[in-house]
């Protein structure tokens, strides 16, 4: 007994450290979900002139707790526990002509990403934690731990693979479904969020080649120290694609093209009710958290705000980890809210133009920017304001340039009408692709090739 | 004596503890209503919803090849962009008076000169039109 309390105490100030934060950041996650979705319904009635939820209290029909409150309805607040419930109560309902696992499997591998992807936030900077002694045994040595789920250098990477296998419970969710609707918005969300993905990987490249590390708190640190201002405003090109990406990766508008309700219903979630569609919901506002927190790690300077003591990298108490904790939690907030706003105020793009936007656009602007950093690390005269040039130079140039793109018009097409499908009567039947390379090279005159005559 | 179980890798430990707590909520979730909820299956209930049409056939079906280029498309940038990493912290890392720093940037610049050439192929293919 003495011998295996030995191998395993005393534990590293991170993993102690560690199982903490996961487990209280997990729930704060799920009951901002919860408050989110309350959020999300007050901002939309404000924004389009409603009240919103403003009846549902907490006295859940129990007679005792309705005379208590005395029909007191606390501004709706109790909506989203309400729903949650009802989700339970509801018929969870399989059409038989699903596929029976993968229909389940579905939400369960859109949430479980979503649920572990901000593992990596150094939500309250580094907290000395003294040794924790307990009867003569030391069960925590001492040491300096980052307040974050798990303290590891390669955070962004790790990101980015979570990121990538949150697309698997939609396609799936769209296939299993044997829905039309389903399938094509399954196919459009895995189309849309994997080309998503590389102008965020640029992105975070850009930030990651001016900070020199990969490492989340070291990330902040460098927001901090050395030139001192935070990403946002040495790079503010990458930081709107960044935020554009984080958009598109959650599914939000003016992205939601999966689940654009004119054209395809509810998208991959058609055929879904009760709790198994609430996965999928959750896992949508989990993203959403996740990558505002992202957003601010990157580009916000996490916890840090200018000028306030207490703040700081150096300050390392447990009451300045709270302190940062809330600063931080409150910036995501604000990105979210900022989210919600753009949600209800810009029309969803179509999805051509969506895709267009993406890879037209933001995959060479995301190129570009990440050759001229590299450039001006390379000539050495990185500074602030030469960042802040390069970005609005490549932002002019992106501006006045994608326009002017020639279409690639290689695929040649036949039109219908006059068509052998379609004959128009009294004219000639056209079989061959207008302008195709075998009839301008066809030793046979114009007007002849690739025309036969209609019967 | 601390623990020194393959150096920082203990440190991943807290998300082995996440993915179990979010699998474990998962689960449950499913289980409790597929237990607690009603149960009334029914032949018209069970037709899949196609906006109130009897739907034609199944969704198994051929679909546009335009995703599976977006796939393989994704697949070159996205492993080029892992790939690049690795460089981007040794590159700034690296003392800006060695010979490495020029022979560094000259590598991103002929691997984007790769990416560049792809992207314009693809381009010139049509690939990256979804009208």
């Amino acid at each position: 007994m003495e011998s295996i309390l030995d191998a395993i105490f005393p534990i590293g100030p991170q993993f102690f450290v560690g199982v903490i934060v996961a487990v209280i950041v997990i729930h704060l996650v799920l009951a901002t979900v919860g408050i989110l979705v309350y959020f999300e319904r007050k901002i939309s009635a404000y924004i389009q002139d409603r009240i919103g939820p403003n009846r549902v209290g907490f006295d859940l029909g129990l007679p005792l707790l309705q005379k208590l409150f005395r029909g007191f309805g606390f501004w709706g607040l109790g909506q989203s526990l309400a729903d949650g419930l009802k989700f339970i109560l509801k018929e969870d309902y399989r059409p038989p002509q699903t596929d029976k696992i993968l229909f389940s499997l579905a939400p369960m591998l859109s949430v479980i990403p979503a649920l572990i992807g901000w593992a990596v936030i150094p939500w309250g900077g580094v907290i000395a934690i003294d040794p924790i002694v307990i009867g003569g045994r030391e069960f925590v040595s001492g040491g300096d731990a980052v307040v974050g789920a798990a303290a590891v250098d390669i955070g962004f990477i790790f990101l980015l693979a979570v990121a990538a296998l949150s697309v698997y419970g939609m396609t799936l969710g769209g296939w299993a479904s044997n829905n039309k609707y389903s399938f094509l918005g399954g196919l459009r969300a895995s189309a849309g969020m994997i080309s998503y993905e590389i102008p965020m990987g640029l992105c975070i490249l850009v930030v990651v080649l001016t900070a020199g590390t990969v490492g989340p708190n070291a990330i902040v640190e460098a927001q901090v120290a050395g030139s001192g201002v935070w990403f946002i405003v040495a790079h503010p090109l990458a930081a709107l694609l960044f935020y554009a990406c984080t958009l598109a990766e959650g599914n939000r508008a003016p992205f939601d093209n999966a689940e654009c309700e004119q054209e395809l219903v509810g998208g991959w979630h058609t055929e879904y009710s009760s709790m198994r569609f609430a996965l999928f919901f959750l896992a949508e506002y989990a993203h959403l958290i996740t990558g505002s927190a992202f957003f601010v790690l990157l580009f916000l300077g996490g916890y840090h705000l200018p000028f306030v003591p207490g703040l700081q990298p150096e300050d390392t108490g447990l009451l300045a980890a709270l302190l940062k904790f809330t600063v931080f939690f409150g910036k995501v907030i604000f990105m979210i809210v900022l989210a919600m706003f753009i949600r209800w105020t810009i029309p969803r793009l179509r999805y051509d133009q969506m895709m267009k936007l993406c890879w037209n656009a933001m995959i060479p602007l995301s190129i570009a920017l990440l050759v001229a950093v590299a450039t001006v690390k390379f000539l050495r005269i990185d500074s602030v304001v030469v960042f802040i040039l390069v970005n609005l130079v490549l932002t002019g140039a992106g501006m006045v340039l994608f326009p002017k793109l020639p279409v690639a018009n290689v695929n040649k097409r036949i039109p219908l009408a006059g068509s052998r499908f379609s004959p128009i009567p009294g004219h000639a039947v056209q079989t061959a692709p207008s302008g195709s390379i075998a009839r301008s090279e066809s030793p046979v005159p114009e007007h002849s090739s690739g025309i036969i005559s209609a019967h | 004596m601390t623990s020194t179980l393959g150096l920082e890798l203990i440190n991943y430990g807290p998300v082995l503890l996440l993915l179990l707590m979010a699998v474990t909520f998962a689960l449950a979730n499913v289980v409790a209503s597929l237990v607690i909820g009603p149960s009334r299956p029914g032949s018209v209930k069970g037709t899949s919803y196609e906006s109130g049409m009897v739907p034609i056939g199944t969704a198994r079906k051929r679909f546009n090849v335009r995703f599976y280029i977006i796939a393989m498309t994704f697949l070159v940038f996205d492993v080029e962009v892992i790939f690049l990493y690795p460089w981007a912290v040794t590159y700034s890392n690296i003392n800006p008076d060695s010979a490495y720093h020029s022979v560094f940037w000259g590598r991103i610049l002929f691997f984007m000169l790769t990416t560049v050439v792809a992207y314009v192929y693809g381009y010139r293919k049509g690939v990256f039109r979804f009208d």
